[in-house]
Order: C-alpha cells, then structure tokens, then sequence
C-alpha cells in the first residue's frame, strides 16, 4: 500500500469523527472512562480524547488528562484505522505504547475494525 | 518435582534450574528465567576458585521461592565440605537471589566467586519449535549492572543483573574476589531484573513486598478453601498439593485489576487460555468462585468482536491463548490473541451459569449479558459451518492455526476406527453437548436474569432440536456409543473415546442410551483401572502413550466422572474417582497432564507422559471435581444438596466450609462404593 503525503481525507480524522457520529457503541455498553490518543506526526502531537459512559461515546480535541493513554506515530495509527493493525501486537513490538486503565484498553479494541474478511 | 528440575514461578514470570540452582539452557529446553513468554536468562552458572557446586539438598519453601544447599566440587568424590553455599531464590520483576558462603574452616578463605550470565531472548515457541532468532544481541556494563539485551526493529527486551556486594562486572558475568574469614560468612543479594515489558518502572514491587504479598496470598487462599477431614492421608495430601498448585497458577493479567484466573500449565502455558481456564475454573467453583468471576470477565473482555483470518477471529468467539512473545509480537504467530477454539465459546456461557448456581452473583451474569448472548450466537451463526445445525471447526489460518479445535487438539486425536483421518470441516461429539448445554443454561440465565422469556423459549427449543439430531446423527449402532465426530460429508468417524463421558457431563445423551454409554466408559476398552483412556483400546491409532490417543488424562476422568453422576451412575463415577486418586499417590499429588494408557495390573504404577506439563491447571483441579463428584455436591436454589457415594478405600470424609450462595456448609460422606479391580 502505498502511503500519500497529503491525503484527501484523512482517515484517521474520519475514525474519530465516525465515533462521534455513532454517540453509542452497544459494545463498550460496560466501559465507562476516558481514554486520549497521543498521535505523533512529525514534531506535532494530535491528540483526540474519547469519553464513553455506558457506551455513549463523545470525541473531542481537548488536551486532559484521561484514563488510559495510547502513544503513536501517524502512519502506525492509519494503520489501525483501516483495520490493518492489531493493536496488541503492535503494543508487543513497541510501535505504539499504552499506559492506565488496561481493561479500558482492551475494550476500546473493539473500536476498531478487523484486518481481513473470511475465506471459505 | 519430578524431572529433577526446580522451579518457582509468579504469574507468568518463572524460573527453571537444575538442582544447583544453575541454568545452562539450550534453545530446545525450557530452563531460564521466563517472563511474558520471553527467556530474559538463559545462562546463570556460580563456580567458586573455578569449581561447580555439588547439589546437598534444595528446599522448595514455596512455590514462588526455593533455597539450594551447595558445597564446591563436582560430587564424584567425597567431598570435603570446609565451604557450604546457599542460595535463596525468589521470583518477582524477574528473580533475586541471596548468595551466601560460609567458611568452616579455623583459616580464612580466599575465593573467586563467578556468576557466568547470559541470554538468548528466546520466545518459548522458539523453545517448543527450536526456532531461529531475526533481531541483534547486545551486553553492555553500566555504573555497575550487567545489562544483556535484545532488540529487532521497535521490539526491545533486556535484562538487568546487579549485585549489593562490588564486583568486577564483565560481558559474560560477575566476578567476586572475596575473603571469608574463619567461620566467617559472606553474602550477597543479586538482583535479575526483566525490562521490556510488563509492569512500569514506578508499578514494580519491592522484593521483599513481592515475597510478603506472595506469602500473604497463599495463606489467604488455603485459609479461604474448604478444609478437607478424612481417613484417607493420601487423599488430603493431594487435596493440599492441589491447592498449593492451583495458587501458583493463578495469573494476574493486568486487565483484572489483581484479580487471579487460572493459567494453563507449567512451563508452556502460563497464559490466559480459553478452554483450560475455563475448565480449571468450573472444577475449582466449590471451592472458589474467584477464578471463575476473574475468567468469565477477562474472557469476556478479549470476546471477538470482528472477522480476522489469520487469528480466527469471528463475532461472539471466545478466546483460545493470549502470548506476548517476539514470534506473537511480529505476528509469526497469531496469539494476540488467536480464537481457534470451538469449545470455549459454548464453555463461557456454561461457565457463567455454573457461577450463578454456586453463588447467587447475578450482578456479574447481568454484566456479562452481552458477550454471554453474542457467545450464544456465535454457536448459530459462525460455528455452524455446513449449515447442518452442528458446531464445527476448520482453521482459516492454514499456515499457524490450530488444526484440531477442541480439547484432543493433536494432529491425529480425530480418527476412525481404522486409523483413518478425516477431512475439514469437522464436528466432534463433545462440541455439540456443550451447545446443548449452553442452550439450556443460556435459557435460564435469560429468564432468571436478563428477563427475556422468548429468547429462553427459543433457546430451549434449538436445544430440544440439536438433542434430537445429535442422538440419531451420531449414534454409532453396530457399537452402542456416540461417534468421536462427523466427517465433512456427515459420515460418523466411529472410534470409540473418552469424549462419551463428557457427552454425559452436557446431558445431551438420551436416557435410554445412557446405560451403554456407561458401560464402555467403565468396559476394559477405555477403563485401565487407573482410568478413562482417551481412545479406547482396539483402535486403530490406540498408543498407550500416544498424547490424545490412549494416555489417560486425569482432567478429562473428571468431567467424565462428573458426567455419570449426572445420569445417576453413582458407583461408576467412584471407581474412576478411585482410580485416579489412586494414581495421584505416585505423583506425590500432583497428578501430571497425562499418563500411559497401560492397564493397571500390566504396570502397577502410572507411566508419565514424557513431556507432559507439569504441574498443570486442569489437572490440579481434577482432585476437586473428583471431590465434588463424590460428595454429590450440586447447588439447588438457596441450598447445596448432599449425597456422597464415596468408594470404600477412602473412609470417612469431611469437607467442611464449602462457600456459596449459602453462606458456608459442611458435607459429610462415609466410603460405601467397592472399587475392587474390574475384570
């Protein structure tokens, strides 16, 4: 895949903005707490900040404190959106670290889409 | 323990050595310090003036802790013993270890103490696979500490070694030149620290902490169990070796707030597994409820949620192994986690209903309702594979997933008669009960608790329906017993297994079938006297010591114990109960994962299986389902029914403080049953 330097749209705003769109995920229907998203382009650092109570979701740009922390690099976190990362393996490698609530970590996996289709 | 090697462990982080407390691995042997699936040492030999130590004696204090009682000199003739060392280990962030030499000689000693240390990171697959590594090495000495480490691209593993007393530091050890004075003593504390992974520099635990919490935690946890009264000392000696055990397995993965579930096995598989923390968990649930909460949510957390082929991962799946090593870590392998499990999906729901019989915690059946209904839906929706209204299971990962997705998970364990393999897909036996049962029990968590009354109609109806087919569809008639699987045509594969009893253990065998099934289970096919054989005798891959092909899994005689209970076989689930008790005296109560499938009056005593895992989780919990089973312990309403059926060797029996939705209650139970060999 071959990556463009400045893409159209940007997936990883998209991602986010989605959420936001969706207001409720029945899958994190237990989760509730904050989770930011370090996402460093460059010498910037993005940060995207999701709230979720109950399953409501809420996204904004505010740089607060939170309860887990996920630290990554723009491309590693385009990645993730597109469903071509598993972000546990990932976190094993160290292209993205992860600090805080560790079942609130596990559970926001669930954001994110699957890497491939079934074969059969 | 019973290959000669010492080992101590805390969740995942474990130490194997020799009986010097020395470790000299090779890449195909799993001595070391592991942690998070990563050898951090592979190399830790003391010599004094040049000299290896003699093994006196090793003293395993505690699971977490040992103590190595040394002289120097290579044993081969008598030793002079004008110097003794100790060395004190204990596991935590890694492992330290308290070296101390005494001098009993009138003069003073002047010695070269050496630790020879080193490292070769492997990932235990590469272990169990004697696999290549990809990355770089690297030793450096710093301000004292002997760091050793490994990196591959962002992947970075090290390890620390420092010492309290000054040593001259090079790469391939510590060098101590000391001298002990007459009678004197000389000590130092090393410290082997693990950085890469796992806990936070600020989240590490002192040592000293480490070992109090440890200490403090297994008190706690014998305390807590119910106390075992009987005439039977083996018995209590097994039931104590149990509980020990089953404490030393509990792991803490960071998801669960400090809470334990039960670890697979030692030394492979301390990691979160699906089917055998599950079944670890329902074996432990008289005894405690905590494993079972701290699964059931860990589990649930990991649910699949998507399609993944390479992990196998589907909706409403449950997952298999959860590894945190390099081969994970580039997805060489697909455990993070991979889902190519069939049985821990309908095992999840039945585990949580079994938790809510025993407790009356409808708080966490509450809080689990949405995995619990996408399990259930995983069973209709991805698990019927040919559409025939049957679980099956073919790896989409061709390439590292696992073939053979139920419990017997070896290459050969599905066979025919003949020897015969069959293709993919496959549905084996046992998968279809626990559907049938996670039905049933779905169905009554929906009405007691989720209050949805039409989906526990639907429920029980698919369950009524499966129950139907399974009996005619895998009901082998020239053999009276249910088939081991079907073949991706439909066809039976007709060998005659141990999966039977757990067809009992579901409650999807027809009364009036019941009664045959039984007899093979206690016939002199499948019964050795010792046990259940996984395949029976007669059949075409039959190998007494084939792994899921005739070896005698205590693990398994305990669900199929279980299961004649249920149909009322009360004598016959004693005798297997007997038997593997019986076998358990030779382990010294730690009954292994498996053993030979020999029959007793041919052996006298049970053969280990050569690499079996010990100790391991299901078979440390086998002794309490067998407790269970024999006291007839089963939870109606607010009450815990009575009705022991105990064999005759074991005598009077207590178990007093059984916890549960009742508070806590005693059982009693005198040995009535005759277990006398049968013929």
């Amino acid at each position: 895949m071959r990556e463009r330097t400045k893409p159209r749209t940007d997936p990883i705003a998209e991602f986010f903005a989605e959420l936001g769109r969706r207001g409720h995920e029945p899958l994190l229907a237990k989760a509730k707490g904050s989770a930011r998203f370090d996402i460093a382009a460059g010498k910037r650092t993005e940060r995207w900040r999701l709230t979720i109570d109950r399953g409501d979701l809420r996204v904004s740009r505010q740089n607060a404190g939170a309860d887990c922390v996920l630290r990554v690099d723009r491309p590693t976190f385009e990645r993730a959106v597109k469903g071509k990362l598993n972000l546990m393996a990932a976190a094993l490698r160290g292209e993205l670290t992860m600090v805080g609530d560790a079942r609130l970590l596990v559970l926001l996996q669930r954001l994110f889409p699957r890497p491939s289709r079934r074969r059969r | 323990m019973n290959d000669g090697s010492v080992k101590i462990l805390d969740g995942n982080t474990f130490v194997v050595s020799d009986a010097r407390g020395d470790i000299e691995a090779s890449l195909t042997d799993p001595t070391g310090l592991f942690s998070y699936d990563t050898r951090f040492l592979s190399k830790w030999v003391l010599t004094i003036n040049g000299e290896r130590m003699n093994p006196l004696s090793v003293d395993d204090l505690e699971y977490f802790e040992s103590r190595f009682f040394l002289v120097p000199g290579t044993g081969t003739v008598y030793v002079d013993a004008k110097l003794s060392v100790i060395r004190r280990r204990a596991v935590g962030n890694g492992f330290h270890e308290d070296l101390t030499i005494l001098n009993h000689a009138d003069k003073a000693a002047d010695l070269t103490v050496r630790l020879e240390a080193g490292c070769d990171f492997a990932d235990l697959f590469e272990v169990k696979d004697a696999l290549k590594k990809k990355g770089a090495y690297s030793t450096h000495v710093k301000n004292g500490k002997l760091v050793l480490a490994y990196a591959r691209g962002t992947f970075a593993r090290s390890t620390a070694i420092s010492s309290s007393q000054r040593a001259r530091v090079d790469k391939d050890g510590l060098t101590f030149k000391i001298r002990v004075g007459p009678h004197g003593k000389w000590r130092t504390q090393l410290a082997v620290v693990t950085e890469g992974l796992g806990a936070e520099e600020s989240e590490r635990e002192e040592p000293a902490k480490a070992q109090r919490r440890m200490r403090k935690g297994l008190e706690r946890w014998i305390e807590q169990a119910p106390r075992l009264e009987c005439d039977s000392e083996p018995l209590q000696a097994t039931y104590r070796r149990s509980l020990v055990d089953l404490a030393a397995l509990r792991f803490s993965p960071r998801i669960a707030g400090g809470r334990s579930l039960p670890a697979a096995g030692l030394p492979w598989f301390m990691t979160m597994f699906g089917r055998d923390s599950i079944l670890t968990s329902l074996q432990a649930l008289p005894f405690t409820s905590e494993l079972a909460a701290t699964t059931l949510r860990a589990l649930g957390d990991w649910q699949g949620v998507g399609i993944d082929d390479f992990r196998d991962e589907d909706p409403g799946r449950i997952l298999h192994e959860m590894r945190y090593g390099e081969l994970t870590a580039f997805e060489e392998r697909p455990h993070s986690p991979y889902y190519g499990s069939a049985d821990a999906t309908p095992l999840f729901v039945v585990l949580l209903d079994e938790y809510e019989r025993w407790t009356g915690d409808r708080g966490l059946v509450r809080e689990l309702e949405v995995e619990a209904r996408a399990a259930l839906n995983w069973i209709d929706e991805h698990a019927d594979l040919q559409g025939t209204g049957y679980v099956w299971y073919e790896r989409r990962n061709q390439k590292t997933g696992l073939e053979n997705q139920c419990w017997k998970d070896s290459w050969d364990s599905i066979s025919f008669r003949d020897g015969r393999i069959p293709g993919f897909p496959r549905a084996t036996c046992e998968l279809q009960g626990y559907a049938y049962d996670a039905k049933l029990r779905g169905a009554r968590l929906a009405r007691l608790v989720w209050k949805d009354p039409a989906f526990a109609e639907r429920l029980e109806q698919d369950a009524a329906e499966l129950k139907r087919r399974f009996n005619r569809d895998f009901w082998v008639e020239d053999g009276e017993y249910f088939a081991l699987a079907l073949d991706p045509d439909g066809a039976q594969v007709d060998a005659l297994t141990s999966n039977n009893g757990h067809l009992l253990w579901s409650g999807i065998v027809d009364k009036s079938k019941a009664k045959t099934v039984a007899a093979h289970l206690l016939g002199p096919r499948l019964f050795s006297g010792w046990g259940v054989r996984t395949l029976a005798e007669g059949e075409g891959r039959y190998n007494p010591i084939g792994y899921h092909v005739g070896t005698i899994w205590p693990f398994d005689n305990s669900f199929v114990a279980w299961g004649l209970r249920r149909y009322g076989f009360k004598d016959e689930a004693a005798v297997i109960a007997a038997g593997i008790l019986d076998a358990a005296e030779f382990f010294e109560g730690r009954l292994p994962e498996a053993f030979g499938g020999y029959d007793r009056s041919q052996t006298m005593y049970p053969v280990q299986y050569p690499t079996a895992c010990s100790p391991q989780a299901w078979s440390t919990g086998a002794p309490l389902l067998f407790l269970r089973t024999m006291l007839g312990l089963e939870p109606q309403g607010e009450n815990l029914v009575v009705d022991a059926a105990l064999p005759s060797t074991i005598g009077h029996l207590e178990l007093l403080d059984i916890p549960g939705r009742w508070g806590r209650v005693d059982a009693f139970g005198r040995g009535r049953v005759d277990v006398g060999r049968r013929a």
